[in-house]
């Protein structure tokens, strides 16, 4: 099922300041896709989820699952989150811990009113597919985190809905866990053709899981794109320094060529993505670091410069060096078994297509 | 160090077993013994009389109703104010607060009194005005049973309640709630089904104690259930000492053993309980604050219940009792009672001997009992705390003995006891008496406090070149003074107006003030009861203001924005 929103507002009050935690979200998240918000926190994120699962009011605007509109201030319409038909798996997976697995996964088909059996099958079902098979009289107090976080699935699940809601679900597993649940989350969620709604800070989970990421920062939707995009494409600056590590470079656009743009950075100048701007605007560089080669370039396109290394770290699986280029420093990662040293001399080369440009 | 800690170990637990294990030993013999005078010599003929008076069936039928209704009322209030304090926006939530430090405040026995004034059938103050408003035939209300009871003794156990729920309620992660609303429940069946369930071990654990606390309650047995010849265990024990020709110590202690059985199993219930709640109840970091639940058309009319509620708690009391003072005999407020109004009471009352030597006797006990009773506990609580040897546990577990005893019950073990030693019939057994029960009281603050100095500050202090009195003196004692004023008012409160101990140890020349308040309403003298309960509460709201200021110039800069805390953070600490 579809989701829509339009001109979605909410304000809170807050020791005499107004907190616009949304601030005219207009969001079309297309049915059967995973599509996961992303955003630092404080950005409207869960307020807007919230907001679509019905927890919390709006102040303005309009929200419609599918055909059925849940709230809208103009219609004076709110339908409560029990008559959504939703699944939503929270942040601290919110299991009832005076019920057992099977109560707690029953209880959406409890509030339907089907026959024993029936909702004997389905929960058994649904715990088989999330791999808790012969869980049913475990009580929810002895569950491990991701156990835990398999029973809120399973909850989620076991109604069939349209819509599945996530806010954070992994946030609370350890790193290794955390991993491993994505992977299979996302396979879950291949697997059921459903639209999901995913929260989350962390953009390594947001890549990987989905089909589409909104962007979010103050309240506001500030980009929206498929992975790829808005990893290596990314229009505004926010994104493209949010979603992963960048040396950001001012820039000053010098000509337009067939293939690339041609910018002047401090660090000499530099054949970017062709993208178009107005002459002489203000511009950004951005240079992941994972796109800096430090190997002999086969490229002919491939830009260069060269500079002095001033700082090595070692992270374990690469060294990350400072390295200066006239007056800007530039982070970029090392072989772990390199035999450069801090002072040594240093050529990077960079693809054009990995130098993005965006706007100041 | 050690060595020093070890003998004071040694010496704590033998100084707190004849406090509260000698007490229990005696009783238990008391019990298998005919009367004070022939001790030891083992019977079961009291028991047997205990089990076969007519009179049995009919006190645990009324002991039952009197006790589970009166924790059920307790208990059912407490959810209503909790709920609403945390989870809706009520307004003027400081009230909440009065009602849970109210009891520290009125005295049980003034408490039940002045519902007594109010409600008995012959002259109440309200049942002659409803009277003869409606020009009723007879009284409409009768304070003088069971549901009269059990209201009474329901709003005094209210606060322990509340402070049990209150927190548990306060520390509800409401995602359980808004799953429950996501997964197709409306508001009202995820009260039903997650919110009450989720708090259940917290609800159970409150009306347990309360149970407790009833059973062991002898005010409200005493003034509103004796007249109506209504009989508890409590006061069941209480005739059988006071109110025959011979009072018969042998039975009484085998009616105590039976009270102390059921009362000790279920501490042990609620032990449970708060361990299951603790489990039960998570609070999650990160999660959104409970959501406020907006009362809109309610906001008014429930406030003005909880403003009822509260005034029940504290202003009735007071004015009916003020009321009181002032008029010859009980009559309906109007032209004619003021006209007849007067401080004859009050001037009868500061004549009076006995009060003044009553007054004398609870303020000696009340300050000096606290006082002492406050370094004992810090004693007690520097072993619990920071000497954790084996020995350490056992004098834990026997200072905490007596929080299970009925003071009544309590009382009769002193009697076997005391009776053996030259402290009999002497304001000295009221003394120790005190001590040794409400023991559980003074420590609790103190063990709280010892837990906040960790064992680096002290270090550190020394690691600066203190020496170690040094260290005391000017760390350890300054991170104790909240802990000690806690104990002190809370010690002392519960001294100056102790009933159930009293009316079993105290004799003539050694009365308190709760039993001469009590001796003033089996006579029917209202007029001199309630200017002597007025200058009661007048001297212990005092008692506690100053000490209050006292700790609060000493308190060191770190543990200030605790004001004000200290009674009620006492009180909780006990729970």
């Amino acid at each position: 099922m579809e989701i829509n929103v339009r001109g979605l507002k909410k304000y809170y009050q807050s020791e005499g300041k107004v907190i616009k935690a949304l601030d005219g979200v207009d969001l079309t998240i297309e049915a059967n896709k995973i599509f996961t918000l992303l955003g630092p926190s404080g950005c409207g994120k869960t307020t807007l989820l919230r907001c679509i699962v019905g927890l919390e009011t709006p102040d303005e605007g309009e929200i419609r699952i599918g055909e059925t509109i849940v709230w809208s201030k103009e219609k004076g319409l709110y339908v409560p989150p029990e008559k959504r038909e939703l699944g939503m798996v929270f942040q601290t997976y919110a299991i009832w811990p005076h019920m057992n697995v099977f109560n707690n996964v029953a209880y959406p088909l409890q509030n339907m009113k089907l026959p024993k059996d029936e909702i004997a099958d389905r929960v058994a079902k649904t715990l088989k597919f999330v791999q808790l098979e012969g869980f049913e009289n475990r009580p929810s107090t002895r569950l491990s985190g991701g156990q835990q976080q398999r029973v809120a699935l399973a909850r989620a699940l076991v109604a069939e809905p349209k819509v599945i809601l996530f806010d954070e679900p992994l946030s609370n597993l350890d790193a290794k866990l955390r991993e491993e649940t994505r992977k299979e989350l996302r396979v879950f969620l291949t697997e059921l053709q459903i639209t999901a709604v995913y929260v989350t800070h962390d953009r390594v989970e947001a890549l990987a899981l989905s089909d589409m990421i909104g962007v979010m920062n103050k309240g506001k939707i500030v980009e929206l794109g498929t992975p790829r995009k808005i990893y290596f494409d990314a229009d505004h600056r926010f994104v493209a320094d949010f979603i992963g590590r960048s040396n950001l470079i001012p820039a000053k656009l010098l000509r337009q060529e067939k293939l690339h743009t041609i910018v002047e950075t401090p660090i000499g100048e530099i054949a970017c993505h062709k993208r178009t701007f107005e002459q002489d605007a203000e511009l950004v560089l951005c240079l992941r670091p994972e796109f800096i080669n430090t190997e002999k370039p086969s490229d002919e396109h491939t830009n260069r410069v060269t500079g002095i290394i001033r700082q090595m770290t070692f992270v374990g699986e690469v060294y990350e060096a400072d390295v200066r280029i006239g007056d800007e420093t530039v982070l970029v990662k090392l072989d772990p078994e390199t035999t450069l040293v801090e002072g040594d001399e240093l050529t990077l080369s960079m693809k054009p297509d990995h130098c993005l440009l965006v706007s100041r | 160090m050690e060595k020093r800690n070890a003998r004071l170990t040694y010496s704590l637990i033998v100084i707190v077993s004849l406090l509260t294990v000698a007490p229990v030993i005696m009783l238990v013999i008391g019990s298998f013994s005919n009367n004070l005078n022939s001790f030891g010599n083992f019977t079961l003929k009291k028991y047997a009389a205990v089990y076969t008076d007519p009179m049995l069936i009919d006190i645990l039928g009324d002991t039952a109703a009197f006790v589970l209704g009166s924790a059920l009322f307790a208990t059912v209030l407490a959810i209503f104010l909790a709920y609403l304090n945390n989870r809706t926006d009520i307004p003027f939530k400081f009230l909440f607060k009065i009602v849970s430090v109210m009891p520290m405040m009125i005295p049980h026995v003034l408490f039940a009194v002045s519902w007594a004034l109010l409600l008995n059938p012959t002259n109440g103050i309200l049942n002659m005005w409803l009277t003869r408003l409606f020009a009723l035939p007879k009284a409409p209300f009768n304070i003088y049973t069971i549901p009269g009871m059990i209201v009474v003794e329901g709003l005094l156990d209210l606060p322990v309640a509340y402070l049990i729920i209150s927190p548990a309620m306060g520390s509800f992660d409401a995602t359980l709630e808004e799953s429950s609303r996501v997964f197709k429940a409306g508001p009202l069946k995820t009260l039903f089904r997650i919110t009450l369930p989720v708090l259940r071990p917290a609800i159970m654990a409150s009306f347990i104690l309360c149970v407790v606390r009833a059973l062991a309650s002898f005010a409200v047995p005493s003034v509103l259930g004796m007249p109506g010849r209504i009989y508890v265990l409590s006061t069941f024990i209480y005739r059988v000492v006071s109110m025959s020709l011979i009072a018969d110590y042998g039975k009484a202690a085998a009616i105590g053993m039976s009270i102390l059985v059921i009362s000790i199993s279920l501490i042990y219930v609620y032990r449970y309980y708060t361990r299951a709640s603790d489990k039960f109840v998570t609070v999650s970091s990160r999660g959104f604050k409970p959501s406020v639940v907006e009362l809109r058309k309610g906001r008014i009319p429930l406030f003005i219940i909880v403003l009822f509620i509260s005034a029940l708690l504290i202003l009735l009391p007071v004015v009916v009792l003020f009321y009181t003072s002032l008029v010859p005999y009980v009559m309906v407020p109007g032209a004619k009672a003021f006209a007849a109004m007067s401080w004859d009471n009050w001037k009868t009352v500061i004549k009076d001997p006995i009060s003044v030597r009553s007054l004398k006797n609870s303020l000696f006990l009340g300050i000096a009992g606290a006082t002492v009773g406050s370094f004992l506990s810090v004693l007690v609580a520097y072993v619990i705390v920071k000497v954790k040897t084996k020995a350490a546990g056992v004098l834990e577990s026997i200072s905490f003995l007596s929080f299970s005893f009925p003071g009544i019950v309590i009382g009769i073990g002193f009697m076997w006891y005391f009776v053996r030693t030259p402290l009999y019939a002497t304001i000295w057994a009221l003394f120790f008496g005190y001590i040794a029960t409400y023991l559980p009281y003074g420590i609790r603050p103190m063990t709280s406090a010892f837990i906040q100095i960790h064992g680096s500050l002290e270090e550190s202090s020394l690691v600066c070149g203190a020496s170690f009195t040094t260290t005391l003196r000017r760390i350890v004692l300054p991170l104790l003074v909240p802990g000690f004023v806690s104990a002190w008012i809370l010690l002392a409160t519960m001294f100056f107006r102790e009933l159930s101990i009293s009316v079993v140890l105290s004799r003539p020349g050694t009365e308190t003030l709760a039993v001469q308040i009590l001796r003033f309403s089996e006579d029917g003298q209202w007029g001199k009861l309630s200017a002597l309960g007025l200058i009661m509460i007048f001297v212990s709201t005092a008692m506690v203001l100053a000490v209050n200021a006292l700790g609060a110039y000493f308190k060191p800069g770190a543990v200030r924005e605790k004001k004000r805390g200290g009674v009620k953070a006492g009180l909780k600490a006990a729970v």
